[in-house]
């Protein structure tokens, strides 16, 4: 059982909740993918969909094509019942994917196509209780056998995470957590010391949807974590355009762009995902 | 008369005080001192005030000094008057004032001026060697004095302790020793100072308190002296059990003497919590010796903790410690104490339902929440909550709500308070609530459709969330429930212990004894949590939790939580929760809105795990014939929510009856949670029992054969 640590004092916060002999996988596929990228001087670019959206069979369709039109690094969403963390876009698409049946072991199917149809390394990104129920570990060796390099956890925090640390290293499973504007140093310290392959830093205060400019709190969030340690720093939340993808592709390791596919996804189907994905990577 | 030898500094000054005592008895008589201190009105219990309002708290001993034999002048201390002025302002418990001339340059005279400006208790503090001083002390109007145990024989010590008592006063009695706490406990010393200074040789290492703390009495007033920097110190002793910290030159030295006292208080108080926290903690991990009482979090047992997202944590961090805080802080207990009595109409009554018993074939006690102001429990929760908002300099409250209870009473809070109220409210409960709707308008706050999901309470919290994510410097979620990430759990039942406490209090002085059983409903549990609080350690009484059973938990259609859900995390809780294989949450169904929720408080789902308490469903119908025979029987129209409360009483009383016949079950007793009155629940109640009008207002208000 995982405990929460809040007392403040004492040793710090990272010594006090991860475990000693927590690894920090510089050599995983995802670390490598990001280390590739900057010596082609480009930030990696990180595009999410949710499986089973519109169906299990469109959205893997859509995941090929977002793979085979520059994206590095694809986050496949699990469809949850309490997304607090989404906007009414990506609301929406995974409302749509479980009232057309979307079952949770659909995911490692997307992740196995990503896997084996494209370049793209396929992580999965889920609120934490679809993983609880099917066991931490269980869900584990079964994203580690599709051909998955992690978990981004939205809804888990490092000082939850204890089950997780097992699961990741007896799977070799990279751990993303988040890190927030509001984070303090010593919360980032925690963040960077539990993740592995990439810190997923939010751009804005709030939850995910495209907006017409990045916030500039993005570019300290970056500067801090690596100030924290991070080797890799992606930045999400809010980005549609090329422009946004160079402006933050200058200070940080990779991009993330959701809502912008979603929306792509739901107008003009897996095609209309390829064509925003060349756009967005540079190649349209 | 023996004096013991110490054969350093102290000697050294003991030496100057009697020469300075033998010179002031030749002015003054033992006589006239007595007859100085007869005319005095009675000393002050500084006892009392170093104890505190609290068990967290911790008290200042502010210190008027001049001067220091190892640090010489520290500050010109034009006005002792004043400055003891600004440590009682600061809130100081007891102001010490030196009087040793030679080495601290004090004087009876400070003594004089500071016991003329001050309300609090005040220390004589000088080097106490014969009776005569503490004659003078009493005569001077002082409610303390210092006994130095390093400077006194036993009998010395004995003697004037004895003296001290006799004259209505209290001494701290100092200690630095091992062996000098055994000789303050043998005389029975009842303010145990531990002075971090080794007055032999002046040296100062405040690691000395804690390295001593353990052999020091328990039941005495524990006081740390000297080494007090700033709030770090206070931290370092108040952790290792100071109830009391003298303070000296960081106060004289202040540019704001009144506020580093605060800051000081704050801090210790902190630090006393944290310590009784993993006290509590290690007590649980005792078990069964362990009381259930106050419970900290984050986790009760392998239930609660924060499954949040990062971007929240400092938010909830702030909150943590603004609570934990404020818990210690006498100021915030008086306010919140004084808003449920003028305000909420506190305490509540207990009320004997007598026609309603008798019906139940057994003693019915209920706790009349539905009397406070606003017309439920929420309104507990509410203040206190709105006061921390207010302490963390936020100015717009956000609250989710299901039938509208809890969103009224938010918005009443914001009026009262002066903030900003948005409500979240499934856009379902709009339309069905639509009179509680209204009521938060009219106090000024926005109420919000939620049409995501089930757009029902569970997806009102979830938008909640998200518009906390994004606005999180100024707005503080003001959660209804004792459910949510730490530490919403322990801070919602903590507004609501008052319930319990009450109600234990009022049934041992009505029926003379404790109950055999409590009765509450429970959606996410923070009236349940509220009145069980108060009899957790009592193991003879009963603890009964009703949940919303719905159409019938055969029937899938119900928000039986702990009867029929499992373990999982929502809302920032491990606990148990209604979702299927895949962990998606299922949607709940309940006559009761209030009670329409998938999760429950992670504190129930622990005493529902240790067994201490017993969670039942209590289906719709059952709940609506309970709340017939209340308005029949008592004239008190209970919320809907409360009936499946008074539905379990009913059940309980019938089981009673069944295994111990008529005459034993009437004497048995239970007391029901009245959470809440029942003016939201008229029109439902009306399509309920079918006395509507097909044409009324009402009847159009649901959709076809709905229940409203």
């Amino acid at each position: 059982m995982s405990t929460t640590h809040h007392a403040t004092g004492g040793a710090d916060l990272a010594s006090r909740i991860l475990p000693a002999d927590l690894r920090s996988n510089p050599d995983s596929r995802l670390a490598a993918r990001l280390a590739a990228c900057r010596e082609q001087g480009r930030p990696a670019l990180v595009g999410y969909l949710p499986a089973g959206f519109p169906t299990v069979e469109e959205s893997i369709e859509a995941a090929v094509a977002l793979g085979l039109n520059g994206a590095d690094v694809i986050e496949i969403g699990i469809p949850y019942s309490d997304p607090v963390m989404d906007g009414p876009v990506i609301q929406h698409a995974t409302t749509t994917a479980l009232a057309n049946g979307f079952r949770v072991a659909d995911v490692f199917r997307v992740v196995r196509a990503v896997s084996e149809r494209t370049d793209a390394v396929p992580v999965v990104m889920t609120y934490w209780n679809p993983v609880l129920q099917l066991g931490v570990d269980t869900f584990a060796a079964h994203l580690a056998e599709a051909g998955g390099a992690g978990i981004i956890t939205p809804d888990l925090i490092p000082d939850e995470a204890a089950d997780w640390f097992a699961a990741s290293q007896a799977h070799d499973l990279d751990r993303i957590f988040l890190a927030a504007p509001s984070s303090s140093r010593e919360r980032l310290d925690l963040v960077v010391k539990a993740a592995s392959g990439f810190v997923y830093a939010v751009s804005v205060m709030g939850v995910t949807g495209a907006r017409d400019a990045v916030s500039d709190v993005a570019e300290q969030l970056v500067a801090d974590t690596r100030a924290a340690g991070a080797q890799n720093v992606c930045v999400g939340l809010g980005v549609s355009r090329r422009a946004h993808v160079e402006e933050i592709g200058a200070y940080a390791d990779g991009v993330i762009v959701g809502t912008a596919l979603v929306k792509a996804l739901a107008d003009g189907g897996p095609e209309a995902v390829g064509a925003l994905a060349r756009e967005l990577a540079g190649l349209a | 008369m023996s004096q013991q030898s110490t054969g350093t500094v102290l000697d050294t000054i003991i030496e100057g005080v009697r020469a300075d005592l033998a010179e002031r008895r030749e002015r003054v008589g033992l006589d006239e001192l007595r007859e100085a201190a007869a005319q005095r009105p009675p000393a002050l219990d500084a006892e009392s005030a170093l104890r505190g309002p609290s068990r967290d708290a911790v008290q200042v001993i502010a210190e008027v000094k001049r001067s220091s034999p190892s640090k010489g002048a520290l500050a010109p201390i034009a006005d002792p008057a004043l400055l003891a002025t600004a440590y009682e302002r600061g809130g100081a418990s007891v102001i010490s004032v030196l009087t040793e001339q030679r080495r601290f340059n004090g004087s009876l005279a400070d003594l004089d001026a500071v016991r003329a400006a001050v309300g609090v208790p005040v220390l004589r503090k000088d080097f106490t060697v014969d009776e005569y001083q503490i004659w003078e002390a009493r005569a001077h109007g002082a409610d303390l004095v210092l006994l130095i145990v390093a400077a006194l024989t036993d009998e010395q010590l004995r003697r004037f302790l004895h003296l001290t008592h006799e004259l209505g006063m209290h001494a701290l009695v100092e200690t630095h020793t091992p062996e000098e706490i055994e000789r303050a406990v043998a005389v029975g010393a009842r303010i145990v100072g531990v002075n971090v200074r080794d007055l032999k040789t002046l040296d100062t290492d405040v690691r000395t308190f804690g390295r001593l703390a353990g052999l020091l009495p328990q039941d005495a007033v524990l006081v740390a002296e000297s080494g007090v920097e700033g709030e770090e110190q206070i931290e370092l002793y108040a952790s290792h059990g100071a109830k009391a910290v003298l303070v000296g030159e960081a106060l004289v030295r202040s540019d704001d003497a009144a506020a580093t006292i605060g800051s000081f208080r704050t801090a210790g108080a902190a630090a006393r919590a944290r310590r009784h926290a993993s006290a509590a903690e290690a007590g649980a991990a005792a078990e069964e010796a362990a009381s259930l009482r106050g419970a900290p979090g984050p986790y009760f047992g392998d239930f609660g903790g924060r499954w949040m997202p990062e971007s929240l944590v400092a938010a909830l961090d702030e909150l943590t410690d603004t609570f934990d805080k404020a818990k210690a802080d006498p100021g915030f207990t008086a306010e919140f104490q004084r808003l449920s009595r003028d305000y909420s109409g506190r305490p509540s009554l207990l009320t004997e339902a007598l026609r309603f018993g008798a019906e139940a074939g057994c003693r019915v006690f209920l706790k009349r929440e539905d009397l406070n102001h606003t017309g439920s429990h929420k309104i507990n929760n509410v203040l206190g909550q709105a006061l921390l908002a207010r302490r963390m300099g936020k100015t717009r409250l956000i609250a989710e709500t299901g039938a509208g209870q809890h969103g009224v009473a938010s918005a009443t809070a914001a009026a009262l308070f002066g903030m900003e109220c948005v409500v979240y409210m499934g856009e379902e409960d709009t339309r069905r609530q639509a009179l509680n709707v209204a009521r938060m308008e009219l106090l000024g706050a926005t109420v919000v459709p939620v049409t995501n999901g089930s757009r029902t309470l569970k997806d009102a919290i979830n938008e909640a969330l998200r518009d906390w994510v994004a606005s999180v410097e100024h707005t503080h979620y003001l959660l209804g429930t004792a459910a949510g990430p730490y530490p919403f759990p322990a801070m919602v039942r903590y507004f609501h212990e008052q319930i319990g406490e009450e109600a234990r209090a009022q049934v041992l002085e009505q029926a003379g004894r404790l109950p055999d059983a409590v009765a509450a409903c429970v959606g996410g549990g923070s009236n349940a949590i509220g009145i069980f609080h108060g009899f957790l350690d009592d193991p003879s009484v009963e603890l009964h939790g009703f949940e919303a059973g719905g159409d019938g938990v055969q029937t899938g259609r119900h928000a039986a939580t702990i009867s029929l859900g499992r373990p999982g995390v929502l809302h920032g809780a491990k606990t148990y929760l209604m979702q299927d294989e895949d962990g998606q949450t299922l949607e709940s169904h309940s006559i009761s809105a209030g009670l329409d929720y998938p999760a429950v408080g992670p504190e129930h789902s622990y005493l529902h795990d240790i067994g201490r308490a017993r969670y039942e469903a209590i289906t719709d119908t059952q709940a609506m014939d309970a709340f017939q025979l209340l308005c029949r029987t008592e004239g008190i129209i209970p919320a809907i929510e409360t009936s499946h409360a008074l539905a379990g009483a009913l059940e309980l009383g019938r089981r009673w009856v069944e295994e111990l016949g008529a005459e034993a079950a009437a004497e048995k007793i239970v007391v029901v949670s009245l959470s809440g009155r029942g003016d939201k629940d008229v029109a439902t109640a009306a399509e309920w029992f079918g006395m509507l009008p097909d044409d009324s207002a009402e009847a159009e208000l649901g959709e076809k054969g709905e229940r409203l």
